[in-house]
């Protein structure tokens, strides 16, 4: 056997395990695609193709007229977008929709964690059933709720009743552009500070039992361990609870569509519902334009939220 | 207005990928050819085939016992019928004609059917299938476009003044028949215990805006010029926008209420005293009032108070259109034709109340024997179409909210006729912006 002939016979039996070895990578590639293949066929044309669609749209001039005729629109670039940022009801929309996050999410956020410390610290015996109270509101029809709401903040509401009974004349609620926000915030405050308190909670009973136990050994107070213990551990839920709440506040739309429509004279119309007159008008553009306007909003808050609070983890 | 549900959009959305790939290639807008009104031929032998029907719930959802002797009369063919829900109607049925799936017969409102008056959507209706002047003229106007018929009138409504005769009575009035008349009127049923004398629509949106373009109508106003350009920003709507604002500003109305559940009990109860509205509510009250006769003895109905161009309402209801595409043409004018006849109207009348849009029919007993349906009948024969263009819905929605900001103080109605127009004008008519 000469020198040459060893790698020779090397390559020669290398030849076939790598061909193995490939054949067997594609085996399981062919796998995953098959698993893969009804979840990438249902987001290629439920999300997607829509997505692109929506895109499209938004450059173009078309409107429900147009639907006989779909491929004779004009593009019109983003002449859209420039009528949108001229428009001044949903520049006032815009606003809306940020005093939702700004009020929202904080309060939500807050109720939720205090709620969450309570479940945590005591009351272990009715912690069950506190829990499915406090979260019902999410689950619970938001049709019937924005309904009961409704009467309960009419001008004879009972909230003006209860009010009426210690001696205060209620003001008309919704009707009043300065106290519908207020409500409609209320409502979606309502209905997601479950979530919040679901989430803390799993976050404070991930909390190793230990370490407070060892903080109390050095003297730390109830206090203390909140500011130095509790609060950091919980910098990735508290990530997480915002991030969800900032996109859910940013799309907003149940609680103004229920309870106020919008109004009082536009007071409470958030950037979803303007989408949704814009195409119930049947101006696709603008209500493609506008829906893309709000997920740049939800891509920018959301990036500079993880930004800053994972900064701090 | 026919809303849409945000699943429906996407869905919507969808639907339209493909078809808006090209159009970014750079393909131009192409002007609709003008409709041809090529009349087809619909001889009276039995239909056959097979039919779909589309149509909004409510009163299509009779339709099955309503057009049961047809079926009778045409056992070779098979009716299918659809019903959508009324929110949803126009949006399924403007993304099935995109896709190319639409039924053969489709109902339609003629307030809001202007975006389907087109030759590539509907078939225009073939020349001596109904009789034109059958029907309250302003219901077969709205079909028309171009010239050309596309619709064949079904139902009818309109706006009539429902009022408490026995606070009227009480107070000593009568119906006012002019706009001057109404303030006095109002503060009279007042006086009699009402609580406020109007129930007042309150939602602010394209129901409102369309009230005020029947104020502008009654003021002498016209929303479109002969030139086929918006015609808003104009004296009568101004009169119209404070015709309506007085209302509230005089107390005789509240901005807080009753909303739209709250409109019947209220007026029952007597925290209000009258309603502008349509002919349904006479058939409900003896309901909300869970007093069977109820509605006789305290009910009494008034053509609409006269602005300076008299007493003018607009026309609204159903209608039926054949789809350009459909494969069965022939069957479908066949059950257009019966549904327009007088006694199937009656018979519509009879199973769900939907007044006949063919007035021959209002002489039938079982409607003439209603004397709280005078009014509306009066009224009916004094109606006009809202214009006929695709963008009314969306003028009308900002109508109303431009009169939210008037009835509330907030602008003066020359500002709000101003953004009106500025709006109208920028959204255009609708063919090109």
């Amino acid at each position: 056997m000469t020198a040459s002939a060893v790698p020779a016979a090397g390559k020669a039996t290398a030849v076939p395990k790598t061909a193995a070895r490939r054949a067997s990578r594609a085996r399981r590639a062919a796998v995953a695609w098959l698993f893969l293949a009804p979840f990438a066929l249902v987001f290629l044309v439920y999300t997607a193709i829509p997505t692109v669609a929506a895109l499209a749209l938004s450059l173009t001039d078309i409107r429900g007229a147009d639907l006989r005729t779909p491929f004779a629109v004009d593009f019109t670039g983003v002449e859209n977008y420039l009528r949108l940022f001229q428009d001044e009801t949903f520049v006032r929309d815009i606003l809306n929709t940020a005093l939702f996050v700004a009020v929202g999410v904080p309060l939500t956020m807050g109720i939720g964690f205090t709620l969450a410390l309570a479940l945590n610290s005591g009351i272990s015996r009715l912690r069950g059933v506190l829990r499915t109270v406090f979260f019902a509101p999410v689950v619970t029809n938001v049709v019937a709720v924005a309904l009961i709401w409704q009467y309960a903040f009419h001008m004879d509401g009972t909230v003006n009743k209860l009010l009426g009974a210690v001696g205060f004349a209620g003001p008309n609620w919704l009707d009043d552009p300065n106290l519908a926000m207020p409500v409609v915030i209320l409502l979606g405050v309502w209905r997601n500070f479950g979530i919040a308190m679901v989430l803390f909670l799993a976050g404070l009973q991930a909390v190793p039992r230990d370490v407070y136990e060892a903080a109390a050994l050095d003297g730390a107070g109830r206090w203390r361990q909140l500011r130095y213990i509790t609060l950091p551990l919980l910098l990735p839920t508290t990530l997480m609870v915002s991030v969800l709440l900032t996109v859910f506040y940013l799309q907003v739309f149940d609680e103004p569509y229920l309870l106020t429509g919008g109004g009082p004279l536009g007071s409470t119309e958030s950037v979803a519902l303007y989408t949704y007159r814009q195409f119930g008008a049947g101006e696709f553009g603008m209500s493609s334009a506008a829906s893309f306007v709000t997920l740049a909003l939800v891509t920018v808050v959301s990036v500079v939220q993880f930004r800053l609070l994972r900064s701090r983890t | 207005m026919p809303n849409i549900s945000r699943r429906a959009a996407l869905r919507l959305t969808a639907g339209l990928a493909a078809g808006s790939a090209l159009p970014l290639t750079g393909c131009g807008r192409h002007d609709t050819a003008a409709a041809a009104g090529t009349a087809e031929k619909v001889d009276a032998s039995p239909a056959t085939g097979t039919l779909n029907v589309w149509a909004a719930q409510g009163d299509a959802d009779v339709l099955g016992t309503v057009v049961k002797p047809f079926k009778s009369a045409n056992p070779g063919l098979v009716v299918k019928t659809t019903l959508i829900p009324n929110a949803e109607y126009y949006t399924k049925l403007q993304a099935a004609i995109a896709a190319g799936k639409g039924p053969d017969v489709a109902q339609f409102f003629p307030e809001s059917q202007a975006q389907f008056l087109d030759s590539s959507t509907l078939r225009p209706v073939p020349d001596g299938l109904v009789d034109p002047n059958s029907f309250f003229k302003s219901l077969w106007d709205a079909g028309v476009a171009d010239d050309v018929a596309y619709t064949v009138p079904w139902y009818a409504y309109t706006y009539a003044l429902v009022y408490r005769s026995d606070l009227a009575k009480k107070a000593g009035v009568e119906a006012p028949t002019t706009w001057a008349g109404m303030e006095p009127f109002l503060k009279a049923l007042q006086g009699a215990g009402a609580g406020h004398a109007l129930g007042a629509d309150i939602g602010w949106d394209i129901f409102n805006g369309q009230d005020v373009a029947m104020y502008a109508w009654q003021a002498g106003g016209s929303l479109v010029t002969s030139a086929g350009k918006w015609n808003l920003n104009t004296p009568q709507m101004v009169d119209a926008l404070t015709y309506n604002a007085s209302f509230f500003t005089s107390g005789t109305a509240d901005t807080s209420g009753p909303t739209f559940l709250d409109a019947q009990p209220y007026f029952v109860s007597g925290k209000t005293a009258s309603m502008i509205t349509g002919p349904w509510v006479i058939g409900q009250l003896d309901t909300a009032a869970k007093k069977s006769g109820w509605t006789a003895s305290h009910v009494a109905t008034a053509p609409l108070p006269a602005g300076a161009s008299g007493s003018v309402s607009f026309s609204a209801g159903g209608t039926w259109g054949v789809l350009a595409d459909s494969a069965n043409a022939d069957a479908a004018w066949k059950l257009v034709r019966y549904l327009a006849k007088p006694a199937t109207q009656v018979a519509q009348y009879k199973a769900y109340s939907s007044l006949p849009a063919v007035i021959s029919a209002w002489d039938d007993p079982a409607i003439k024997g209603q004397p709280l349906m005078a009014a509306f009948l009066a009224q009916l024969k004094n109606t006009r179409a809202f214009p006929q263009v695709s963008t009314w819905q969306q003028v009308a929605t900002r109508l109303g909210k431009e009169m939210e900001a008037v009835a509330k103080g907030k602008e003066t109605a020359a500002k709000a006729a101003a953004n009106i127009q500025a709006y109208a004008e920028s959204v255009g008519t609708g063919t090109k912006r």
